[in-house]
């Protein structure tokens, strides 16, 4: 419907026309084009497709299918870059290497700017041909710059790849052997395989098949064989340290080399190939040095080879195996060497003379028992500080490596030559040292320090297997430190606990915090018996001072005297009196009195050494021996028996001290304490001290040994009631459960506790199912039911 | 880019046009050329385009310049489809538009030739307004076609057809 009034252009003299521009473009664009040209050129076009129809562009065929005027122009195209990708092709043939490179980089920069040049000019082809063939989805058909790609593809690159690749991949050999070489030639060369990767769908992306096909796959493997003849070669002739050395800069070259000129999506391809050829070939050889490397402290070559090793998939495995068992060693022979040292430190009984002669006469038992808990702690945590910097450090905090410390820390932590007896007493030892720090006038650490030395005893106590154990000790120490007042500081004490309440839950330390509580509530209680009795008696001389600590019985770990006293007839006063106080504040509460840990003063009028009188600190069971005196000036072993109403043990016990420190003498005095029935005990008049206090209320060592002992036969029957508390909760949840599987839930439940042993599981099943909480199910013998 | 610098540009009858380069950028056929070879202070012949067409065609771009730029051909599809959901015209285009047929013909002509997109959208909504409500009859009138039906070739059409006609 619209007709210009043009006379109409024919092909072969637009074309004529066009050829000659084109061919203008793509071989003397840098001379120009004048705009007149440009519009001529442009115009031809527009004028020859929109010719001699009656709808704009279409011309009826003879055989009536519709062609395009484009199609004309189109084919014209093609056939031209065919010819001139001929004549490149055939230009190129004499050159070789460096110089075909050249040649081929050059002609490409010109054509890829010239064809963008033509497709513009171009552009009502592809407005009104191209775009509708597309529309059409007919294949072959493409816009101008992707014509001008194929045709590169098609009619050059394919015949030249090879030659290109090769020349490509003796540079890259040269600058690998440490040549300096023109490595935007590559880029170059790079930029035209990735531009060949024509999307068929859509010409605007484009995809790496042919960089991938051409290039990368030919690239790869010629690495591959370089750095397979290099590697092996100098691992031959060098040290395995050197060689990885050597990878570690190879990786780091062929990484910048992916950033200087290829393309990215190569680096992981090349740095596998690399890792595989470089690190995974040479595997075993390098983890057989680790070992090696660890013996000799080699950070900087740990770093190296973790740095190597774990790029490779299993890489690590094998060394976090030896690493575990070397620290599990190295752990041991830490351990086994304060072990050594211990009988002579203990004979000598002084801190800073350790000469760590060897001394095989005693048992290992008895070492064990002279170790200073402060030397076995420090001996674990230095062990456990050197190998926990080198996975943080060397292996960047690797988890695998961490649990393999973990893995090993609780290996030798538990099992070592101290604890030949049994795994509780690492966490006997751990709590003694908590002790050591947390009494006062404690020599073991500045108090600015103990903080930190709590943090790393927490270290250690995360690796205790029997927590239980710890638990146990802790609160025995705890409670002594408590009663006696000999906490050096609350906020340490109560900061040690949210530690362990951390660690191990509310549970677990909710009683040490009753603990405290109870010792607040009896400072309480002590003021308000003190009101009262200054209020019904008033102040007289007879009144003693008196403190006392009312502690709840089930929260303590303390258990009544095992032994009858009589309660001196000076203090009975006191003591009735606050029986009748606590009963009325609180009534129905039965007091135990604890006489074992109590402990009074008494003053001396007797003695001509000191005008002003000693002053005795003495237990309470030694002043009931005492007071006796102010009755007689002799008593013999059965009258003091009968008097204080103390076991014979006991009696003996409290005795020997007043009898080293010559307070009393015994006569005649070749008699045995307790032993010679008829033994006279005297007072002794000439009593001489150059203190003025004197301290007689000292522990005796066997009781310690003793106390000690018994801790651990309480734990004993403690797991008992625990395990079975966690069969009896399982079962009430679970209804009905195999016996396998309760075996599991059990020791899941506890072992944040302890490790509970299979044989005691049973033993515990056993009781419950003669107690008749669970019953064996009739249908499967290997099950159990709860029964409600 | 300086954007004061100036186009000449020719009309096939030799009228010349100073307008800013930014006016003649509508056209991406200019916008390309100018970008590929350069400025130029010589006129720039556009030897399918009379003198008054061009001068229609200087005045929408000129009242067009500050307009989004044309898109680059990548994104043309993304803008096309949002504007051909947009069929209507704007005042100002309205008015430019109207005009003889045969000089709305020459525009669409001009804007398909210096691939001005929203100038032949114009053109060509504005025909399709024209042809909009109107039967065959009245259409041929309007751009005066002859029927080059025979009577049952018609019938057969519209019987074809039928099932399209508002009811």
């Amino acid at each position: 419907m619209f007709v210009t009034n043009k006379r109409e252009p024919d092909l072969a003299n637009t074309w004529a026309g066009l050829e000659e521009g084109v061919n203008t473009v793509m071989t003397k664009l840098e001379c120009g084009m004048s705009h007149a040209k440009y519009m001529q050129l442009y115009t031809s076009i527009y004028d020859y497709c929109t010719s001699n129809s009656s709808s704009p562009q279409n011309t009826v065929h003879k055989t009536g299918v519709f062609i395009m005027k484009g199609a004309h122009i189109y084919a014209s195209l093609n056939e031209y870059l065919q010819r001139h990708m001929k004549s490149l092709l055939t230009a190129s043939e004499s050159l070789v290497d460096e110089n075909f490179l050249i040649y081929y980089t050059e002609q490409w920069a010109k054509y890829s700017v010239a064809s963008k040049f033509v497709h513009r000019l171009f552009a009502y082809v592809n407005r009104f041909w191209v775009n509708r063939e597309l529309d059409d989805s007919h294949k072959d058909v493409y816009d101008i710059y992707t014509l001008t790609l194929v045709s590169w593809r098609d009619n050059f690159f394919l015949h030249a790849q090879s030659k290109v690749m090769n020349a490509i991949l003796s540079l890259v050999e040269r600058q690998r052997n440490g040549e300096t070489i023109n490595t935007t030639l590559i880029k170059h060369v790079v930029d035209n395989f990735v531009s060949l990767g024509l999307n068929e769908l859509d010409f605007k992306k484009s995809t790496l098949e042919i960089y991938s096909k051409y290039f990368q796959n030919p690239f790869i493997e010629h690495t591959r064989s370089y750095y397979q003849l290099e590697s092996e070669k100098f691992i031959a002739e060098n040290s395995i340290v050197d060689y990885m050395k050597k990878a570690e800069i190879r990786l780091a070259q062929e990484e910048k080399r992916v950033e200087e000129y290829l393309h990215i999506s190569t680096k992981g391809v090349l740095i596998g190939k690399c890792e595989e050829v470089l690190i995974k070939s040479h595997m075993l050889p390098m983890q057989d040095e680790f070992q090696n490397l660890l013996d000799q402290d080699k950070i900087e070559d740990l770093t190296r080879m973790y740095g190597l090793l774990c790029r490779i998939p299993e890489g690590l495995d094998k060394l976090r195996t030896i690493f575990e068992a070397h620290v599990k060693k190295q752990g041991l022979i830490s351990v086994e060497k304060v072990a050594e040292a211990a009988p002579t430190e203990a004979a000598e009984d002084d801190e800073d003379k350790p000469p760590p002669t060897k001394s095989k006469s005693k048992k290992p038992d008895s070492k064990a028992d002279v170790v200073d808990p402060k030397v076995y702690v420090d001996s674990l945590l230095e062990v456990h500080k050197k190998y926990a910097e080198l996975v943080n450090g060397a292996f960047r905090g690797e988890p695998g490596f961490n649990a393999s410390l973990d893995k090993a820390c609780r290996e030798f932590v538990n099992r070592n030559s101290v604890c030949k007896t049994g795994t509780s007493k690492s966490p006997e030892m751990l709590a003694k040292f908590c002790d050591a720090l947390l009494r006062k006038s404690s020599k073991v650490a500045e108090e600015t320090e103990v903080e930190d030395i709590l943090n790393s005893i927490m270290t250690v106590f995360k690796y205790v297997e029997d927590k239980d154990v710890f638990q146990k000790f802790y609160s025995k120490m705890l409670a002594k430190r408590l009663v006696n007042s000999t906490s050096a500081n609350e906020d340490m004490e109560s900061s040690m606990i949210s530690k362990l309440k951390e660690a191990c839950g509310y549970e677990y330390t909710s009683k040490l915090q009753r603990m405290f509580t109870d010792v607040t509530l009896s400072k309480d209680l002590n003021q308000a018996f003190k009101d009262q009795m200054d209020l019904s008696h008033g102040t007289s001389k007879d009144d003693y001072d008196f403190n006392i600590m009312v502690l709840a019985t089930g929260q303590w770990p303390l258990t009544p005297p095992n032994t009858s006293f009589n309660i001196p007839e000076d203090l009975m006063k006191t003591y009735e009196r606050f029986q009748r106080f606590y009963q009325n504040k609180h009534q129905g509460r039965k007091l135990n009195w604890l006489f074992q840990m109590s402990k009074g003063e008494l003053k001396t009028t007797y003695l001509k050494a000191s005008k002003a009188g000693y002053t005795f600190q003495v237990s309470i069971y030694q002043m009931g021996i005492l007071l006796q005196y102010n009755n007689g000036i002799s008593f013999t072993w059965n009258e003091l028996l009968t008097n204080t109403n103390l076991s014979p043990e006991i009696l003996g016990g409290q005795l020997g001290s007043l009898l080293k420190a010559k307070v009393l003498l015994i006569c005649p005095s070749t008699s045995k304490v307790g032993v010679d029935k008829e033994a006279k005990f005297d007072l002794n008049p000439d009593f001489k001290s150059k203190k003025i206090r004197i301290n007689f209320n000292v522990p005796i060592k066997s009781e310690q040994k003793v106390e000690s002992d018994e801790t651990h036969k309480t734990i004993e029957e403690d797991r008992k009631l625990l395990i079975q508390a966690a069969i009896v909760r399982i079962m009430k949840t679970r209804k009905s459960l195999k016996h396998l599987s309760l075996m599991d839930e059990v020791i899941n439940q506890l072992q944040s506790r302890f490790k509970p042993k299979i044989s005691d599981i049973k033993k515990c099943i056993d009781i419950l199912l003669e107690k008749e909480y669970i019953e064996r199910s009739k249908e499967q013998k290997d099950q159990y039911n709860y029964v409600a | 880019m300086v954007v004061s610098s100036k186009v000449i540009l020719s009309s096939s009858d030799a009228q010349s046009f100073t307008v800013e380069k930014k006016v003649a950028e509508r056209s991406i056929l200019l916008k390309n050329m100018l970008e590929d070879i350069g400025d130029s202070e010589e006129p720039i012949p556009l030897p399918n385009v009379s003198g008054k067409v061009l001068k229609k065609v200087i005045e929408y771009c000129e009242h067009h310049k500050d307009d989004d730029p044309a898109p680059a051909e990548e994104e043309r599809e993304v803008f096309d489809n949002a504007r051909s959901r947009n069929d209507e015209i704007s005042e100002w285009d309205g008015t430019f538009i109207t005009c003889e047929n045969e000089e709305l013909f020459e525009i669409i002509l001009a804007a398909n030739y210096l691939d001005i997109k929203p100038l032949l959208d114009l053109g060509c909504k504005t025909v399709a307004n024209m042809i909009r409500g109107k039967n065959a009859e009245q259409i041929r009138e309007l751009f005066n076609i002859e029927n080059d039906f025979t009577p049952e070739e018609e019938e057969q059409i519209r019987r074809e057809n039928e099932w399209a006609v508002d009811a």
